[in-house]
């Protein structure tokens, strides 16, 4: 009996163990996303649909043509703000969740986690309630004497903006109570007890030691934001363009080329961006 | 020596200034809690109008939107939809992901990581890609074979199933992780065999993990919209396609009230996870 027999049936197990699953995923990851890579090298042709070829031309005019950049720089600054105000807002209920001893701390956390899996368009419609120009909000100012009469806040850059924030922001708040969670108190009192404010402790101790749970909390919801769908159509209206909602628009019109590239030029800002923000906060932990 | 009899020592200026900030932080925090709920709470409320259309302040309340909902063949076919979907992807989800995750915490080789990535790479992609490479990859699969693939049920319980994997993975592998191999080494020597031990030991012992990863699963394909709005056809959708559909036309007391349904069902798919696992471990 040789000596590599026991590790040659190991192989053998792990590969059979792993195998059916990594089938289905390369089936379904892998083989789709190259055929959508070569798609986006296709020509559109409004007769024939799709003109097998090679050509950047479907890349080219999406960052010649006003119609697609708008939407292309309208995407980043949602992006970009919603990931901010998810941070800004995100961080005290992070840290009260984290310090929390209360018997009722599973449940508040677990508060935070269905609307994860409650889908954006019910959430959309639980703003289109309140925001329409009959919802709550509109006819509380009418009655306040602020507005004269009925205000539609439906359908414009900031309410896309909100919806997206309350979506994102448990993303922000999970990342950042699990980091703060392994974050030792006594280091806080420490820093009171040599005399720091609050706001130095948190600038000093908790911030830097939360940077992890920050980075990851960031580049998670800020990839959300990006691909949004559901929240741009339905708070957003029919005029307002994001990507997301871009791709599927070209799709529908048949231009599945244009449809791929835009994908393709989506993932890969996103790609880009998270992995900018990755090398930023690696560099930050070299440094301190 | 306790903190709290250190905080009292200290000057009341600096005292006052940190239970003022002690109050900000807990008001933020009560914020932020408020607005992440807001919208579940609105919708709740406009399920129980009287009038049918959503104008505030409601005439009065009632729950009659709620037989209206269940009456509505149109909801029910695509609620019906997704529970088999989700259902089916659940089961093919958990059966492949579970081998994997064995593998992938028992054995080490070259191109593990690599593996791990590509079974969780559902996760990453943003949903709205993965569904167009899906169904891209749908025509040219129609194409080579010449088998009604486009817009099957089987293409829909394909997508989804990518996405139980992932979720299946992580939490069966974390609970593998956590699990004593010692005691299924104590099951052998005793005279079982490998896979009695397996099944009488390991399995009941990684059974929190089985079902949460299974929940989470289920859940997420209940909930998808992005992925399915381009495996599905005009008359077959899923219940998220069929509320968003509905939403782009008019927001009713109807809509709301199948939307608190669906709150229902994952409140309650969460409330029987958190019996297995702490939910804030897993998430």
């Amino acid at each position: 009996m040789s000596a590599d027999a026991p590790q040659r049936s190991a192989a053998l197990t792990a590969t059979t163990l792993l195998g059916p699953a990594t089938f289905v995923a390369a089936l379904g990851v892998i083989g789709p996303m190259l055929y959508l890579l070569r798609y986006s090298f296709n020509q559109y042709d409004p007769r024939e649909l799709m003109i097998e070829t090679f050509t950047l031309k479907n890349y080219q005019a999406f960052f010649t043509n006003s119609y697609f950049l708008d939407a292309y720089l309208t995407t980043l600054r949602v992006g970009l703000f919603a990931t901010a105000v998810c941070l800004v807002f995100g961080f005290p209920l992070a840290y009260v969740l984290a310090r929390s001893t209360s018997r009722y701390k599973n449940l508040m956390i677990i508060a935070v986690v269905v609307p994860l899996f409650v889908g954006n368009a019910v959430r959309a419609a639980g703003w289109m309630s309140f925001l329409g120009s009959r919802g709550l909000l509109s006819v509380t100012l009418m009655n306040l004497g602020i507005t004269s009469g009925p205000t539609d806040f439906m359908y414009s850059e900031g309410t896309v903006i909100l919806g997206i924030i309350a979506v994102n922001l448990p993303y922000m708040v999970l990342s950042l109570q699990s980091v703060l969670e392994g974050i030792n108190r006594n280091l806080e009192e420490a820093a009171y007890s040599m005399g720091a404010r609050p706001l130095t402790m948190f600038r000093r101790i908790l911030l830097p030691l939360a940077l992890p749970g920050v980075a990851a909390g960031a580049i998670l919801t800020f990839i959300l934001a990006m691909n949004a769908y559901a929240t741009p159509v339905l708070l957003g209206g029919p005029s307002f363009r994001m990507m997301a909602p871009l791709v599927y628009g070209q799709f529908q019109l048949n231009n599945w080329p244009a449809a791929a590239a835009i994908a393709f030029i989506l993932m890969l800002t996103t790609l880009l961006l998270t992995m900018v923000v990755s090398a930023i906060t690696r560099q930050k932990f070299r440094v301190t | 020596m306790s903190a709290a009899g250190d905080a009292n020592a200290l000057p009341i200026g600096r005292r006052l200034r940190r239970n003022a900030g002690r109050w900000t932080l807990n008001v933020g925090a009560a914020a932020a809690f408020i607005f992440i709920l807001l919208p579940l709470i609105f919708v709740t409320w406009l399920s129980f109008y009287q009038q049918e259309i959503p104008s505030f302040p409601p005439t009065g309340y009632s729950t009659r939107w709620y037989a209206e909902a269940a009456a509505n063949s149109r909801f029910i076919k695509a609620f019906v939809l997704s529970v088999q979907v989700g259902f089916i992807a659940t089961a093919i989800g958990l059966l492949l992901a579970l081998p994997a995750s064995i593998a992938l915490t028992r054995f080490s080789f070259k191109g593990r990581a690599v593996i791990n990535n590509l079974l969780l790479m559902p996760l990453v992609i943003p949903g709205i890609v993965l569904g167009i490479a899906l169904y891209v990859f749908q025509v040219e699969a129609e194409n080579a074979t010449d088998l009604p693939i486009m817009g099957s049920f089987a293409g829909l319980v394909f997508g989804h199933t990518l996405l139980v994997i992932p979720w299946a993975l992580r939490l069966i592998c974390a609970s593998l992780v956590g699990f004593d191999r010692t005691l299924e080494e104590a099951a052998q020597n005793l005279g079982a065999t490998a896979i009695t031990a397996f099944r009488k030991v390991t399995i009941p012992a990684i059974l929190p993990g089985v079902v949460a990863g299974g929940m989470f699963g289920f859940v997420s394909s209940i909930g998808n919209l992005e992925l399915s709005l381009f495996l599905v056809v005009p008359g077959q959708t899923t219940l998220p396609i069929a509320i968003l559909q509905n939403l782009e036309w008019k927001i009713d007391p109807t809509i709301a009230a199948i939307s608190v349904l669906q709150i229902l069902i994952i409140v309650g798919a969460m409330l029987v996870t958190d019996r297995f696992v702490r939910i804030s471990r897993v998430v």
